[in-house]
């Protein structure tokens, strides 16, 4: 399940107005997330709720279910 | 390391072997997987891995002058196929791994327009592309023989193979066909460059005289060896010249830029050739925290080609990075194409670019004058003079030379200029003529440096990728609402991205804002289908595109009629 406030991260990110995201749904999916722009979705989301990904972390995303779990994993680990 | 080449029958083999027997533990290939350590080829152990894969393909019937397609993602094993396809007399050419965002039908019908012009014999490739590509094997569309699987073929290799190899070692000429190029794009447009060993060798020994390659130099790149700047600048000249090249994954590479300073630090790299909107991403997208650590005063040269190069992406990087050991006079361009085998100019090392501020408004009429005070300047960057054994020149429409400090069409002739594009006689014709090849490029000279300011072709080139409007007007022109053929695309310059991004202008009857909004993401997703992502979508109403004295939709004026609508409306809402 994707959090309302990570579907507005990335749609600010991909200037879009709006777009379903459910755990399943990829990059190459979404108008606009390209490979040019991923860095500037991951430093968004990460602006946002104030985490840090790991290189690796990033390159191991598949969707954006997994980029929820590690959002979460962050988060958890902060409070 | 320089040799004279005229003296010797000398194909791209024959270096190879004699860098392995001279350095055989050098490093050749660093194989750069992130958070792993890097496989590293030595000269020797890669020509070993090469002469096993030769049997391999011995066993499977390749023969020489077969043209062999790569289509692998980042793999070690990618650079010993390389090499045995060029030892049984055959001709590599590395395609690009389909984006996930390419459909499989487009990505079918690139290979298959590919095949008709290159001839492709032969598919080597992953499992996963066998039931995309296999109904081409048996088209009558299509020239592919057969497809292979290298990733999964083992040690074992034939008992007569090696003298069968031997054999076709001595065959090779130095006029043999040693590899195929293709321009990036996706629907069958690209243009295959055949070159021959001896461009190739010709090419590595003048252009590394010319950026004083020594044997203490290292390439480190992230740059898809599907590309020219990344097969002969990052691969082919370390490889024959003798020394290590570091290769990195592109794909991991944009996602995570910071690899690259990583991979140059930990490696002690030396030299980097980048297009320019890397340059940009690296400067605004890299944090602190990547750098921590990080040095990077070992790189000597970071060469900025395949785009038209940008002095504010160079003094952005210069500022990112100067307190990480980035020395000053790193900064270095060239100009390079396919056609020429690379590069065909190049500053010289150790001195930053020359910069020229000129009047905006007077380039626009083919003048290069200083700016005057108030006027609008536009900072041109020089691409240098050219290497040995290449001559330029600028040239107005009669093909007569301009006056130093008059814009024209970049020719160049050159020792390693290609042999024409491959079954493309009318192509080469367009291109070719007296043994200089008309670029489609515009640029001066000034000082005897030449400076590339834009294009006679209408091509669009997005973060080095070129991109042709063809594809993209075919799809928009098919999306419901879009009325059919009248459409242009355009690369439309971006500050922040330090490239150029697709915009299209596309006619159409829907007219409330709602219809209109669901119009442009649906134009968007078309350009998804072919891997193109649409930047700007203007929609106008019918008829107002203008049209070419040919009657189809005029690019260059609809362009710049509709950025000067855009900062009308601009101007009006400030």
């Amino acid at each position: 399940m994707i959090s309302n406030e990570l579907k507005q991260a990335v749609l600010e990110a991909l200037k879009l107005d709006d777009w379903e995201f459910a755990d399943e749904t990829t990059a190459a999916q979404v108008p606009g997330w390209d490979s040019l722009s991923h860095v500037n979705v991951i430093l968004a989301v990460e602006k946002k709720f104030g985490v840090r990904f790991k290189n690796l972390e990033v390159l191991k995303l598949k969707n954006v279910g997994d980029l929820q779990r590690l959002l979460d994993s962050k988060l958890e680990h902060r409070s | 390391m320089i040799k004279d080449l005229r003296d010797k029958n000398e194909t791209v083999w024959n270096r190879w072997c004699e860098n392995a027997s001279a350095h055989p533990d050098r490093d050749a290939v660093i194989h750069w997987i992130a958070g792993e350590e890097p496989f590293r080829w030595t000269f020797s152990s890669l020509l070993s891995a090469a002469k096993d894969t030769t049997a391999h393909l011995i066993e499977r019937g390749i023969q020489k002058g077969e043209v062999c397609a790569i289509i692998l993602r980042h793999n070690k094993h990618l650079y010993p196929l390389y090499l045995a396809i060029s030892c049984v007399g055959a001709i590599p050419a590395i395609l690009a791994y389909p984006n996930p965002r390419l459909h499989p039908d487009k990505f079918r019908q690139g290979i298959e327009g590919m095949s008709q012009r290159s001839g492709l014999d032969w598919i080597f490739t992953e499992r996963d592309l066998e039931a995309t590509i296999q109904p081409l094997v048996a088209g009558t569309q299509s020239t592919i023989k057969g497809l292979h699987f290298p990733l999964e073929w083992g040690e074992e290799r034939g008992s007569d193979s090696p003298k069968k190899m031997e054999a076709i070692e001595c065959t090779a000429s130095d006029s043999d066909p040693f590899l195929l190029q293709h321009s990036s794009g996706t629907t069958g447009l690209q243009k295959p460059v055949l070159l021959s060993h001896r461009a190739v060798l010709e090419h590595v020994n003048r252009y590394s005289a010319a950026i004083a390659l020594t044997e203490s130099d290292k390439v480190v790149s992230w740059l898809p060896l599907y590309h020219d700047m990344g097969l002969i600048a990052a691969f082919h000249l370390p490889l024959i010249f003798g020394i290590p090249t570091v290769q990195i994954d592109p794909f991991e590479w944009v996602l995570v830029p910071s690899l690259l300073l990583e991979a140059v630090a930990k490696e002690r790299g030396t030299i980097s050739w980048l297009p320019n909107f890397a340059y940009n991403m690296m400067a605004d997208k890299i944090t602190d925290e990547e750098l921590s650590g990080l040095n990077l005063e070992s790189w000597r040269l970071l060469i900025n080609c395949s785009e038209p190069v940008r002095d504010e992406s160079h003094r952005r990087f210069v500022e990112r990075f100067r307190h990480y050991g980035l020395r000053s006079p790193v900064l270095s361009c060239c100009y390079a194409m396919a056609e020429t085998t690379f590069a065909a100019t190049q500053t010289l090392p150790n001195a930053e670019p020359s910069l020229l501020a000129v009047d905006r408004s007077e380039l626009s009429k083919g003048n290069i004058k200083p700016v005057a005070h108030g006027g609008q300047a536009r900072i041109c960057v020089s691409s240098g003079r050219p290497i040995d054994g290449c001559a330029v020149r600028i040239v107005d429409e009669n093909l007569n030379e301009v006056p130093d400090g008059t814009v024209g069409e970049i020719a160049i002739a050159s020792v390693s200029l290609f042999d024409g594009y491959r079954n493309y006689p009318e192509k080469t014709a367009e291109v070719m003529r007296d043994g200089w090849y008309y670029s489609g490029d515009y640029g001066f000279k000034s000082d005897g440096e030449y400076f590339v300011i834009g294009r006679k072709k209408d091509i669009i080139i997005v973060a080095g990728n070129n991109i042709y409007p063809e594809d993209v007007e075919g799809v928009v022109g098919k999306v419901a609402g879009v009325i059919p053929g009248r459409v242009v695309a355009f690369g439309e310059e971006s500050e922040s991205l330090g490239s150029e991004q697709v915009s299209v202008v596309a006619e159409t009857a829907v007219a409330d804002e709602s219809g209109q909004k669901t119009l442009r993401l649906a134009i968007v997703k078309a350009g998804m289908a072919i891997d193109v992502t649409i930047g700007k979508v203007y929609l106008v109403p019918p008829r107002w595109l203008i049209k070419s004295s040919a009657g189809k939709p005029s690019r260059k004026a609809n362009k710049e009629r509709i950025l000067a609508a855009r900062e009308d409306l601009e101007l009006r809402n400030a």
